[in-house]
């Protein structure tokens, strides 16, 4: 394993997350009280960017298939509201901890890395009696939608380029606008 | 090359530029370097150092989660760095130990307070992406840029949790 290709793609990731003002606290938990929608336009745009991008450069030989996360339902979504939860109440995901950290955040890199290896080490210790249960129930495994439905990649692709962009054409017309109330500093 | 330089330390991006950008990087990472992105990842390949001191025979040490300096490990660390660079050209780096807003007037001004909630809320985090097969950079992002369905279950959770929980903590703050 070479460790300059992650440096790398990981300082181009951390650099995006803070352009993106992902390493703040107020960016995170506003886009769940609507205040600002910063996190939903960058995490939408992201995702139509790079499923376009996997999408071609599949289509043009470039790359193999590419390593897709496991489905099982039952503990994806367990997963998902957990994380909610967290980002709503502290204001960060893991991958937002280094960023918060390399804008100078003490709270991200202490106590935030201190959180993060304990939450790693819990895990383990309960893996045994919790993981392989939760996992083994509506376990479609590594499976994509269009493998699982049938369906032509370039259909999924260009019907959530479609959506993306019918919501972003409806958030800048002000159609859900948010809220403007004063930050409270 | 003066219209980089100025993007290149501009305090902050259009969230859909930088969304863009994040589709790059996650494409690169899924294509040719065949890896997903990952926050978390970084800690559970790290967590053997203590966990096996903890319970020696343990499965998930020994089998499911080796323990090293893996990819998700170099990749944290390059997150941090870009992090500080990006935040250094843009005149944003500044050491704190408390949120620039809102912070306070939900959870008042102690920074014990603060991270006493950031350590309980980043182990709540980690524990989530444990069993949630992924956080939102390896699951949500990663996962849903190669369409799998669990990523979209994942992000519904998400917003499903966040928003009741968010609109609760705001609730008499306005």
């Amino acid at each position: 394993m070479t460790i300059l290709q992650p440096l790398l793609v990981g300082f181009a990731f951390g650099w995006v997350l803070q352009k993106g003002k992902l390493g703040r606290y107020e960016t995170i938990v506003n886009v769940f009280r609507f205040t600002d929608l910063a996190v939903l336009k960058f995490l939408l745009s992201a995702l139509a960017v790079a499923m376009l991008g996997i999408q071609s450069l599949t289509a043009l030989g470039l790359i193999d298939a590419v390593p897709v996360a496991q489905t099982f339902l039952l503990g994806n979504l367990i997963g998902g509201l957990l994380t909610g939860v967290g980002m709503a109440w502290v204001g960060f995901c893991p991958g937002t901890v280094a960023a918060g950290a390399g804008e100078g955040r003490l709270d991200y890199l202490i106590a935030g890395g201190l959180g993060l290896y304990t939450g790693a080490v819990l895990f383990g210790l309960t893996y045994p009696s919790i993981y392989p249960q939760v996992a083994t129930i509506a376990n479609l495994g590594s499976v994509s939608l269009m493998q699982l439905f049938h369906v032509d990649g370039w259909l999924v692709v260009m019907l959530f380029w479609e959506m993306t962009l019918l919501l972003f054409y409806a958030i800048e017309r002000g159609t859900f606008r948010p809220r403007t109330r004063p930050l409270h500093v | 090359m003066r219209a980089w330089s100025k993007l290149l330390s501009a305090k902050e991006w259009s969230p859909y530029i930088a969304g863009a950008g994040l589709g790059i990087v996650t494409t690169i990472a899924l294509g040719p370097c065949h890896k997903r992105l990952s926050g978390a990842g970084a800690y559970q390949d790290l967590s053997g150092y203590v966990g096996r001191a903890l319970a020696p025979k343990s499965i998930y040490w020994r089998y499911v989660m080796p323990t090293g300096f893996t990819w998700e490990v170099y990749l944290f660390l390059g997150t941090f760095a870009g992090a500080l660079v990006s935040s250094l050209m843009g005149g944003q780096f500044k050491i704190r130990t408390m949120p620039d807003a809102q912070w306070s007037s939900v959870f008042g001004p102690s920074p014990a307070r603060r991270w006493m909630l950031v350590f309980a809320g980043t182990m709540l985090l980690e524990y989530a992406a444990g069993i949630g097969g992924g956080c939102t950079a390896s699951l949500a992002v990663s996962g849903g840029a190669a369409l799998a369905p669990g990523a979209f279950v994942f992000m519904a959770g998400m917003f499903g949790a966040g928003i009741p929980v968010a609109r609760g903590l705001y609730r008499r703050k306005g």
